[in-house]
């Protein structure tokens, strides 16, 4: 798992330019399952039996946050807007890479503590990236709309835990697909399509339309969820290393959310629920009602610090989780209705 | 061309002030075979006599800091997280979500805040400050954190260095840099006998130097540094402070120093002999250890030649080469000019 991990974890790929994942997707599930990619971008594997009455999608989303060149100053300055939620708390000197024509190691433009009086606001008009390179050398490798990767070093923490960036939902990327390594063996009585989803994090357009075009009956989708930390309720966390956080919300099937925690019982985790009284803010809302409606559950992987470049999970979790999944498709999904 | 090899191995080596032992223990192994003399004093400083052709009337000594800032763990939490405070001047922008090192083992550990997600609308107005934020390292709770690690654990910034195209991004430039140029100068033939301080604790009130200054007792000093450079698109004019590009800063005042005035003029004639660039600060801004050099005993004249440096005293600081090679220059002539007045 870590090893999956570690590489999907990769600098690139965020919204919108998840093309640059396909090659590392499909390295990684190998002769697993056949692997595709549709008009959007999203990466499906294909698993199990094509005729079979029941047809399951497993969804994780491929892309990561990031930011996007927006201008280049005279100076060779870059101005960049953020992609998806990022925590611009944390942008002041931290290191990035922005993709242009080779990979540039720049630092996001700030203060020392020397001339100020305080940090003041963080404000999408500070977001200036410094590569130390002239202009022209910087208007002949980088081009608007190029992406940048806020970088962190990926980190092994005590009791199986990982830092780095993109954990979410990477880390959910690479649950499906030990989960597909699990099941690659095993006679399965459905179908189920593993959906490596793009543009979730700008507006879940990727689930949206794999969900319409493959039509599945049911779907579970795993999202990084918040995990126990100072400042953060106790009802809408789960403890790093409780195995993983099940969703249960007005939005979401009930027969499949029952399964899912039948099943997390026989494996004896210590499932952590999070109750919602409306929507998920996952890629479930969008799947929930596609088509003529998928009967949608979700399991969240517990993760510190999110939408930072030093998110946390615990890959005792991700094990978990991808055992839970393989078990629920073995037995064909939650009990028809 | 300075040895940026070595800049590397000083840089990524820890040293926050008072814990300065991993950066000693490299610039001791690489001065001993060309110094005349070196000792280590009961601050921690290291000072060095080097002969030259010639014995000078006067006493030169040239200064660097071997600290860098950082934080400490003051608390360790139920839940197996650490507090801390800041060493020296940090940003409360600098901290939050950044790698670390910590304590002489180097466990790994990242700086946590609760998730932008679930911020209040005042919340998302401020960098969440120091004392809000706690390091994870993995812990399960304050038992199983306490196996590896202890209160007074010194935290350094787990960030990579990076050499390319004429430009060094890295934490510490401030004040490696200057442990470099002391290095190189040590290394070389001197025209003149000279002393050479590697101080410690610059960052937490100019403490090492002090003492350095009392031992060596010298008549004129050159203090080596980083400075602020804020040379970026939201800073206009005089805020920028000085540029990265620009080349050797020669200082006429900060926040702690008068410098003297003559040397100031010969370390802008030296680097205008030499060819290279120089420039000075647009504000009274910072200071270092030429602050506690210049008042010592009775009195050193002092210059600061300094690299220019974007984000100093964050986990990613940004300097040119051609900048450090201009610094190096500048120090070496005006040392030499100065001893043949």
């Amino acid at each position: 798992m870590k090893e999956i991990l570690k590489r999907l974890c990769a600098d690139m790929g965020i919204s919108g330019r998840e093309s640059e994942m396909l090659n590392i997707v499909r390295e990684l599930i190998g002769e697993s399952a056949y692997v595709s990619a549709d008009k959007n971008g999203n990466i499906i594997a294909s698993l199990g039996d094509m005729n079979a009455d029941k047809h399951i999608m497993i969804d994780a989303h491929i892309d990561r946050i990031g930011l996007i060149v927006t201008y280049i100053d005279d100076e060779g300055f870059i101005k960049a807007e953020n992609v998806g939620g990022i925590d611009q708390r944390t942008l002041p000197s931290s290191a990035v890479k922005v993709l242009g024509k080779e990979k540039i190691s720049g630092v996001i433009c700030t203060v020392p503590p020397h001339l100020t009086d305080g940090d003041g606001e963080p404000s999408r008009d500070r977001i200036w990236i410094d590569t130390g390179l002239s202009a022209a050398e910087v208007r002949e490798l980088v081009s608007l709309g190029d992406s940048i990767i806020v970088c962190s070093r990926y980190t092994e923490l005590l009791n199986d835990r990982v830092a780095v960036s993109a954990l979410d939902d990477r880390s959910g990327c690479a649950v499906l697909i030990n989960t597909i390594k699990l099941l690659k063996d095993r006679t399965l009585p459905c179908r189920v399509s593993f959906v490596f989803s793009v543009q979730e994090e700008t507006n879940e357009l990727g689930a949206q339309t794999a969900a319409f075009s493959l039509s599945p009956d049911e779907a579970v989708v795993i999202d990084a969820g918040f995990a126990k930390q100072e400042g953060v309720p106790d009802e809408k966390s789960g403890d790093l290393g409780c195995g993983g956080i099940i969703s249960i919300a007005p939005v979401l099937s009930k027969a499949v959310t029952d399964k899912l925690i039948d099943i997390s019982k026989r494996l004896d985790m210590k499932c952590d629920y999070e109750v919602s009284g409306s929507t998920t803010g996952t890629n479930a809302d969008k799947i929930a009602v596609s088509g003529s409606g998928v009967r949608t559950g979700v399991i969240s992987i517990p993760s510190k610090n999110m939408h930072t470049q030093t998110e946390i999970v615990s890959i005792k979790d991700m094990e978990k989780i991808s055992e839970l999944l393989a078990v629920y498709i073995t037995e064909g999904g939650a009990e028809n209705a | 061309m300075l040895d940026y090899k070595l800049l590397e191995r000083l840089c990524t080596a820890d040293g926050i002030s008072g814990q300065e032992d991993e950066v000693r223990n490299i610039i001791l192994e690489e001065i001993a075979p060309f110094a005349d003399d070196v000792r280590t004093d009961n601050s921690g400083n290291i000072l060095v006599f080097k002969k030259g052709k010639k014995t000078p009337s006067k006493k030169m000594l040239i200064s660097a800091h071997m600290d860098e800032v950082g934080f400490i763990v003051t608390y360790i939490n139920k839940d197996g997280t650490l507090k801390f405070e800041a060493v020296g001047g940090v940003n409360d922008s600098a901290a939050f979500a950044k790698n670390v090192k910590i304590g002489k083992n180097k466990i790994r550990g990242v700086v946590c805040s609760k998730p932008v997600h679930l911020l209040k609308a005042d919340e998302k107005k401020k960098y969440p400050p120091i004392s809000s934020l706690c390091i994870d390292i993995g812990a399960k709770d304050r038992e199983e954190a306490e196996k590896y690690v202890s209160l007074g654990d010194m935290i350094a910034f787990d960030s990579p260095y990076e050499n390319k195209d004429g430009r060094i991004i890295s934490k510490a430039i401030d004040d490696r840099f200057g442990c470099l140029v002391l290095t190189e100068l040590i290394k070389s033939e001197l025209e003149y006998d000279m002393y050479f301080s590697f101080v410690v604790q610059e960052e937490v009130g100019l403490r090492g130097s002090r003492t350095a200054a009392f031992t060596v007792d010298p008549d004129c000093a050159i203090v080596i540094e980083a400075t602020t450079a804020s040379d970026v698109p939201f800073a206009e004019n005089e805020k920028r402070v000085c540029s990265a590009g620009g080349g050797a800063v020669i200082t006429f005042m900060d926040r702690a120093t008068i410098y003297d005035r003559e040397y100031y003029n010969i370390g802008m004639e030296c680097a205008k002999e030499l060819g290279v660039k120089a420039q000075t600060k647009t504000m009274i801004a910072g200071g270092n250890d030429a602050g506690a050099i210049h008042c010592s005993r009775g009195g050193v004249r002092t210059m600061a030649v300094s690299v220019p440096c974007r984000y100093i005293h964050s986990s990613s600081s940004l300097a040119c080469i051609e900048d450090m090679e201009a610094v190096y220059s500048v120090v070496k002539a005006s040392a030499e000019k100065i001893l043949s007045l």
